[in-house]
């Protein structure tokens, strides 16, 4: 059983409250928690895009696999393209190193090492190097490895599957909030009756919980709502998610999906379009629109357009 | 009933006989020791004894409808009582049993007594006459019991002699206002006869009854049987006997409302058993006690049963039923269904039988609902504790059968079982001390070993327990599964959370813990009544019920009743002047109470003034209660407020200083003992005005002097100078003359009095020599004679010189917080206190933009499922998608690992499933999208539609990460959130019918205020924008069509007119070009008010270049359209000067009277039955030569290209 310090940490970090966590202050360094949760805090600076101050945390010199990992996994991140590679194997290295019979490094920290490994792999678009790592379909007890593996499977529309994943650790997870989140998550993609309700509530419970507050959490029910259809309870979400926390990327990209929705201003979806675009040109959505407009391009000139008729 | 309820309990000598009273919570218990005891059960009281029989009482009754109590004894007597407490005493006392009397009952209706003995007869009395009316004989041996029917004139007897006897005493009812002569025995057999006698029992029997409304009869006998008879109008027989019991039956009555009997016996038992099936139900046993009677309540579900040593009284069953309270819909069961009811509409329906879940005559215990998934969590405590998961139908209000639970319900065992999340839900197992948590398939997720004995579980906020222990509750954390806090009270019941979860009302059975939703503050109310139930305000009061009382109880522990109950309720809801409660027989019930004075109280603890001063302005809120807890709450300038009576007010004011309203109430009283307090207060604030008055009100001279004195008001001290004179107060004047440096005065007053020696003194100490000398003539002295007397010098005293004028003002006193109540009282402000600022059951009030969007909400899914599957029409160009309702063959197991490969992804389905372009464009398949858009509507110039595609492509993907360390999902916006077939999955409709429309009124303003570029390029953007709307019904497909042309015509306006400004500007000459494009411009179908500036502004050119004939035509068409007045009267002018002058001094190529169209690339017409080519999108009409080109009204599509048309809609 885990005191109850790491496991508010634990709790803050799946919920994305990051930023609490990296202004944590940490505990004493001979405490059997200090590792742990220097792991966590560690996590969320990478998580909030900043793996740069991960070398400053993490001593260079550790012997714990897990935090090595940890700043391999910082470095890789924060790595231009060309350095990346060697992040990598310095994280494969660590995945065979804990499979061999001396690596004293216990359950827990072999687990973490995978976990961290299959995140890297994953920004890579190694996916099934990723999947091997993190030991899908086998019968290993590592719920953050299950986590990422759905997300995996999700990424990959294959809802079946990662349904397949989560009822298999069911079985041990002891209903882990983990657990409900990775529940919560599959129906976000599964196609079924009412899909979203479960992520739905799961979010509105968890803004209810009294023991911590993070605008991911607001943001998330956002997005849920807006799956849901209810684009100006998202709306709302959304505008609470930025005052808390302004330019968040995340809640930027979703309110300028929900403002090119009926019900919204025409000029606000753009003038919330060009925000983006010009503080997070890296974003996800905004790369896939870009790479969408060349495809435009590319489509528009296979039709001959004939000339203008005019009187002459 | 698998338990018995034990309500109350007493210690007494053996009891023989019980009786219930039928309104009040008494009972009667007549006992072994000659002692008739009357016990008010509810309280635990004995209320009184009545104590006059010798030996034995064994039978006893209370009168059904007056304060009577009869009773018999082994003194042969019967006695009756009266058992009201100020007139309490034996009535009178039949005499004429010749042995022990064993039963007596009062009839329901007539004055009759009836009673059997030992001396084997059965004798009804008249109590008004006191005789004996009757005596039925018959029995052989000792006569136990003796009953009359409910409702005929029958009495059954049960007797030694192993027989029960039903007897017609109809005759008795006719003659008896005759008969009061006391007859003979021959003449009573006459009137009352056996009608059967029934034979069976083995053994004497001890007791028997007739069923309340059926034909049935019950005998409890010695033979340790207990038998049900059935009689018709002719015969009696045997039914079935209940056997079970190990020793003598001694009694056995039917439960007033359910099919079942209960029964007592030697065997220290009483059992329960089914009327119907004659099976035994239950048993419950006592250690060391026989039992020997059995009464039951004749309306309630309790019992009362008497044993060696004292009784019992008893329920079956609980009657709290269970309930959940959703927003406003409360789902509860009542008689073994789960109905749901509706608080505002009173809509009450039945949604789900449980009739199998348990055992049959246990209704469930508890009842947890969940919004999320609409399912409930029942738990029934028959075999052991059961629970059970079901879901409830989305329409109950469905005809015909509902469903039964056990139809798709998940059971299991447990104690106590409620939801926790909208996908958990926890079960404790009391004796294994385990909590499992499971999931909603019902398997176990998590399992938990409570950190104290636990007895019952509750919710306790997200991902909390609240676990009652036997002396404490405990909140408990489960994921982290440790204990948040503890509090110590006695073993919860109830548990009650309000609105927004911030506070929780623990119920115990005599104690109320709130507390906030931590634990880490709470408070206790203590009650002697028991607490049955509770609900929270909106306010945050705490409503509760006690067995006969609702009461509130505010957060910081102040409470005080509402209303009193005759029979408990259990409270569900409160919303503003409306208690929601359940009755006994768990009936929705309504209870409207006046919040005002824990209103009143709430807003006093939060300083709420503006809702203080509205109630009272708005109820009648007085009384001395409210005023002392004002008082005791230290806030008596708030309680002056209240107060009429003039005393109260006085001491009200005087306590809290305001002594404005002090001296008006002083003033009114005029008492002095209220003018020395008011003086007194107002020394103590320095307002001497006030002092003055009161002074001068008790003609307190003294005071008043020195208090001029003090205040330095040496004009009104020469006043009081003139007072003393006239009183002839010597004293007072010479004080007076003191303070106000009066030396003359003072030496006058001495000699007045005759103290020559000191008028002298006086007089020559201050100088005034001359005056000294008058002194001592008058005192017929000279000088000489003083010589002896020492010189004093000059005197020093004088007067305090004023340094600050207090006599013109008061000190200021520190100004008393009461500003805003003296303001509103001025205003006589009720204007003000007019909007209520209590929000209490008026939170609606926030929500209902939320409700607006809801009702848009539900419109939505109506309009998209009404298209359904209709594949026929247009069905070629269904073609490019694949039939689809297949997927991909699903990959086997071994994809389960490392090389999983991706699955078929929503945006392909997206594209399989539709025909629109629209929707394609969603999917981000713009390479079908423009096949479409090509084949349906000839589109061949993309490049002004890419930033519409690209924002429809935007808006119809979110990024989310539910784990932040991973790169974001896509997610994509489904138009039905609810569409479960992966084969009718679409996109979410970026662009609707509802967002077009509103953009093309905008060009219609635009087009009124003459912004006419502006309007073209509205037009034309709208024009594009709908080809990229998906459509889901045919209606919507004419609506579609229909904005399209509209959308066209006002297009093909504009850019005419565009033109004539352009011809106008550049070719001023040519002024039938320009003529013409008036003319066109005013047949493009535009609404009236459109076409009525499109005629007058065709009417200003023509007649300008004085075409006043084909301007007049246009005035006529003008005037059609009914235009304002001034507009008419012009368009009159012009018609006028067209007859005048009926002829064009240009000539235009414009014939109104054929019909035409306009050619939109050259503007001239195309007569009708001339060829042209059409735009394949917009319809819009062009020269033939054109087909083949672009064409230039939305430069989009071909002209004259082969399209399709919209496809059928989805």
């Amino acid at each position: 059983m885990e005191s109850s310090e790491l496991y508010n940490v634990k709790q803050q970090f799946i919920l994305g409250a990051y930023s609490s966590l990296i202004d944590l202050t940490m505990p004493d360094p001979n405490s059997p928690d200090y590792n742990p949760i220097l792991l966590y805090k560690a996590r969320a600076q990478i998580a909030s895009g900043k793996p740069e101050s991960v070398e400053d945390l993490v001593p260079s010199d550790t012997e714990d696999v897990s935090l090595k990992a940890v700043s391999a996994l910082a470095k890789y991140r924060a790595a231009g393209e060309d350095d990346k590679e060697s992040a990598l194997e310095e994280l494969r290295d660590l995945c065979v190193e804990i499979e061999g019979e001396d690596a004293g490094a216990d359950e827990k920290q072999k687990g973490m090492v995978k976990v961290l490994a299959g995140t890297a792999f994953v920004w890579a678009g190694e996916v099934e190097e990723a999947l091997e790592t993190l030991g899908a379909g086998t019968n290993h007890e590592n719920l953050e490895a299950v986590a990422i593996t759905v997300q995996i499977y999700l990424s990959l529309s294959r809802p079946d599957l990662a349904t397949k994943e989560y009822n298999r650790s069911k079985r041990w997870a002891e209903d882990d909030l983990l657990l409900q989140l990775i529940e919560s998550s599959i129906d976000l993609v599964q196609i079924s009756n009412n899909a979203y309700s479960n992520p739905n509530s799961f979010y509105n419970e968890q803004l209810g919980n009294p023991s911590l507050t993070s605008p991911h959490l607001l943001t998330a029910r956002g997005v849920t709502r807006l799956l849901k259809g209810e684009v100006q309870g998202a709306k709302s979400d959304f505008e609470e998610a930025l005052s808390q926390k302004p330019e968040d990327a995340e809640t930027m990209a979703a309110v300028t999906v929900a403002a090119g929705l009926p019900g919204s201003k025409k000029d606000e979806a753009e003038s919330l379009w060009s925000d983006l675009t010009s503080k997070y040109p890296q974003h996800p959505l905004v790369l896939d629109v870009e790479k969408k407009a060349e495809v435009f391009d590319d489509f528009a000139t296979k039709f001959t357009v004939p000339a203008l008729a005019t009187a002459a | 009933m698998s338990v018995m309820l034990t309500k109350f309990e007493s210690k007494s000598n053996r009891v023989k006989g019980l009786a219930f009273h039928p309104t009040q919570p008494l009972l009667a218990a007549s006992l072994h020791n000659g002692s008739v005891q009357l016990w008010n059960y509810r309280m635990g009281v004995l209320v009184d004894r009545f104590e006059e029989h010798e030996g034995p009482v064994r039978g006893v009754d209370i009168h059904p409808s007056r304060p009577l109590l009869a009773s018999g004894g082994d003194d042969y007597k019967i006695k009756v009582w009266d058992i009201r407490p100020q007139s309490r005493r034996c009535l009178f006392t039949l005499h004429g049993h010749l042995d022990y009397v064993r039963s007596v009952q009062f009839h329901h209706e007539m004055p009759w007594i009836l009673s059997c003995s030992d001396d084997q007869t059965i004798r009804i009395w008249n109590s008004t006459s006191r005789n004996c009316i009757a005596i039925l004989t018959g029995h052989s041996h000792y006569v136990f019991s003796a009953r009359f029917h409910p409702k005929e004139d029958l009495v059954v007897s049960a007797s030694m002699d192993q027989t029960v006897r039903v007897w017609d005493i109809s005759g008795l009812r006719k003659s008896t206002p005759n008969n009061n002569a006391p007859g003979t025995f021959d003449t009573f057999d006459n009137f009352s006869t056996v009608k059967y006698v029934m034979e069976g029992h083995d053994r004497g029997v001890n007791f028997a009854m007739f069923h309340p409304t059926l034909p049935l009869i019950i005998s409890a006998a010695d033979d340790r049987q207990i038998k049900i008879w059935r009689m018709s109008e002719t015969k009696a027989w045997e039914v079935d006997a209940c056997r079970g019991h190990f020793n003598n039956v001694s009694s056995a009555v039917f439960h007033p409302k359910h099919e079942l009997i209960v029964s007592c016996g030697e065997d220290k038992t009483v059992r329960v058993w089914d009327l119907a099936k004659r099976t035994a139900i239950q048993t419950f046993r006592r250690e060391h006690d026989r039992f020997w009677v059995l009464a039951a309540h004749p309306n309630l579900n309790l019992f009362a049963a008497g044993h060696d040593n004292g009784l019992i009284v008893f329920k079956l069953e609980r009657e709290r039923p269970p309930f959940a309270l959703h927003g406003d819909t409360l789902y509860y069961i009542r008689d073994k269904y789960v109905r749901s009811y509706d608080l505002n509409t009173g809509s009450d329906i039945g949604l789900l039988s449980v009739r199998k879940f348990g055992s049959p005559y246990v209704p469930p215990r508890t009842l947890s609902f969940n919004p999320a998934e609409r399912a409930v969590l029942m738990t029934v405590s028959s075999d052991n504790g059961l629970f059970e998961l079901a879901g409830l139908p989305s329409n109950g209000s469905a005809a015909g059968e509902v469903k039964d639970s056990s139809v798709d319900g998940k059971r299991g065992s447990g104690h106590s079982a409620i939801f926790v999340a909208r996908n958990r839900f926890a079960v404790l197992n009391k004796t294994t001390q385990l909590i499992e948590v499971r999931d909603l398939s019902n398997s176990i997720v998590k399992s938990i070993k409570p950190p104290v004995q636990t007895n019952e579980i509750f919710y306790g906020g997200t991902a909390s327990l609240i676990l009652s222990s036997t002396a404490s509750v405990v909140l408990y954390d489960i994921q982290q599964q440790k204990t948040i806090a503890e509090v110590n009270t006695p073993p919860v019941k109830y548990v009650v959370w309000n609105a927004d979860g911030s506070l929780v009302a623990l119920l115990s059975k005599h104690t109320i813990t709130i507390a906030n939703r931590n634990f880490s503050q709470h408070c206790l109310i203590h009650e002697t009544i028991r607490i049955k139930s509770g609900a929270w305000d909106d306010a945050g009061v705490f409503i509760y019920s006690t067995l006969n009382h609702i009461k509130y109880c505010l957060a910081q522990g102040d409470h005080g009743v509402i209303c009193t109950l005759d029979n408990p309720v259990y409270l569900t809801r409160v919303k503003g002047k409306t208690i929601h409660c359940l009755d006994r027989s768990a009936r929705p019930r309504t209870i409207t109470f006046d919040p005002t004075e824990y209103r009143f109280k709430l807003a006093l603890i939060k300083n709420n003034h503006e809702e203080m001063l509205y109630i009272i302005r708005t109820s009648n809120l007085l009384g001395q209660s409210i005023i002392a807890y004002l008082q005791q709450k230290g806030f008596p300038e708030i309680a002056l407020h209240f107060v009429e009576d003039k005393k109260t007010r006085f001491d009200l004011a005087i306590e809290c200083g305001n002594l404005e309203v002090a001296s008006d109430t002083a003033r009114a009283i005029d008492r002095p003992e209220c003018w020395e307090r008011l003086a007194q207060q107002a020394l103590k604030q320095g307002n001497h005005k006030i002092v003055e008055k009161a002074y001068q009100q008790t003609k307190k001279f003294e005071n008043l002097s020195f208090l001029y004195l003090i205040t330095g008001s040496t004009e009104k001290l020469s006043k009081m100078q003139k007072i003393a004179d006239a009183r002839g107060d010597p004293m007072a004047r010479f004080q007076n003359a003191l303070y106000a440096g009066d030396v003359l005065g003072r030496i006058n007053v001495l000699k007045d009095v005759g103290m020559f020696p000191l008028a002298y003194l006086t007089a020559k100490t201050n100088g005034l020599d001359e005056v000294a000398m008058e002194i001592l003539e008058a005192a017929g002295l000279s000088e000489a004679d003083v010589d002896d007397v020492p010189d004093f010098g000059m005197s020093t005293l004088k007067l305090p010189s004023i340094i600050t004028p207090t006599g013109e003002l008061n000190w200021p006193s520190i100004s008393v917080g009461e500003s805003f109540w003296d303001k509103a009282l001025a205003n006589g402000g009720l204007m003000e206190g007019a909007d209520v600022p209590y929000t209490n059951g008026d939170a609606a009030g926030g929500l209902s933009a939320a409700l607006d969007e809801w009702a848009a909400e539900e419109e939505a899914p109506e309009e998209i499922d009404e298209g359904g599957w209709d594949l026929d029409a247009g069905g070629e160009d269904a073609e490019p998608i694949a039939a689809g309702d297949e997927d991909e063959v699903p990959m086997e197991d071994a994809d389960l690992g490392a090389g999983a490969a991706p699955g078929v992804s929503e945006t392909e389905l997206w594209t399989r499933n539709s025909p629109f372009a629209a929707d394609h464009v969603s999917a981000g398949s713009f390479d079908t999208a423009m096949q479409l858009l090509n084949r349906q509507f000839g589109v061949v110039n993309f490049s002004s539609l890419k930033s519409l595609f690209l924002l429809t492509y935007r808006s119809s993907h979110t990024y989310f990460s539910p784990l932040g360390s991973l790169p974001p999902l896509q997610l994509h916006l489904r138009r039905n959130p609810a569409e479960s077939s992966s084969s009718r999955v679409l996109p979410v409709a970026v662009r609707t019918l509802q967002s077009i429309r509103s953009e093309l009124v905008e060009g219609f303003r635009a087009l009124s205020g003459s912004k006419l570029p502006e309007a073209q390029a509205i037009y034309r953007s709208v024009l594009s924008e709908l080809l990229l709307v998906a459509i889901s019904s045919d209606q919507e497909a004419k609506e579609w069509r229909d904005l399209v042309t509209t959308a066209r015509e006002y297009l093909l306006g504009v850019s005419i007119e565009l033109e004539r400004r352009r011809v106008v500007a550049e070719d001023p000459e040519n002024a039938k070009r320009n003529l013409e494009l008036a003319a066109y411009f005013t047949h493009c179908k535009l609404q009236p008010p459109h076409l009525q500036i499109a005629l007058r502004s065709a009417i200003l050119h023509f007649s300008k270049a004085n075409n006043n004939g084909t301007a007049a035509k246009f005035a006529r068409r003008l005037l059609e359209l009914n235009p304002d007045p001034k507009v008419a009267a012009n368009a009159r002018q012009r018609i006028a000067a067209g007859e005048r002058n009926p002829r064009d001094a240009v000539e235009v190529s414009y014939d109104q009277f054929t019909e035409f169209e306009i050619c939109a690339a050259t503007y001239t017409p195309i007569y009708k039955g001339s060829s042209s080519a059409r735009c394949p999108y917009t319809d819009a009409a062009y020269l033939p030569e054109f087909a083949g080109k672009l064409d230039p009204l939305i430069q989009l599509t071909e002209i004259g290209a082969p399209a399709s048309g919209l496809p059928a809609p989805r």
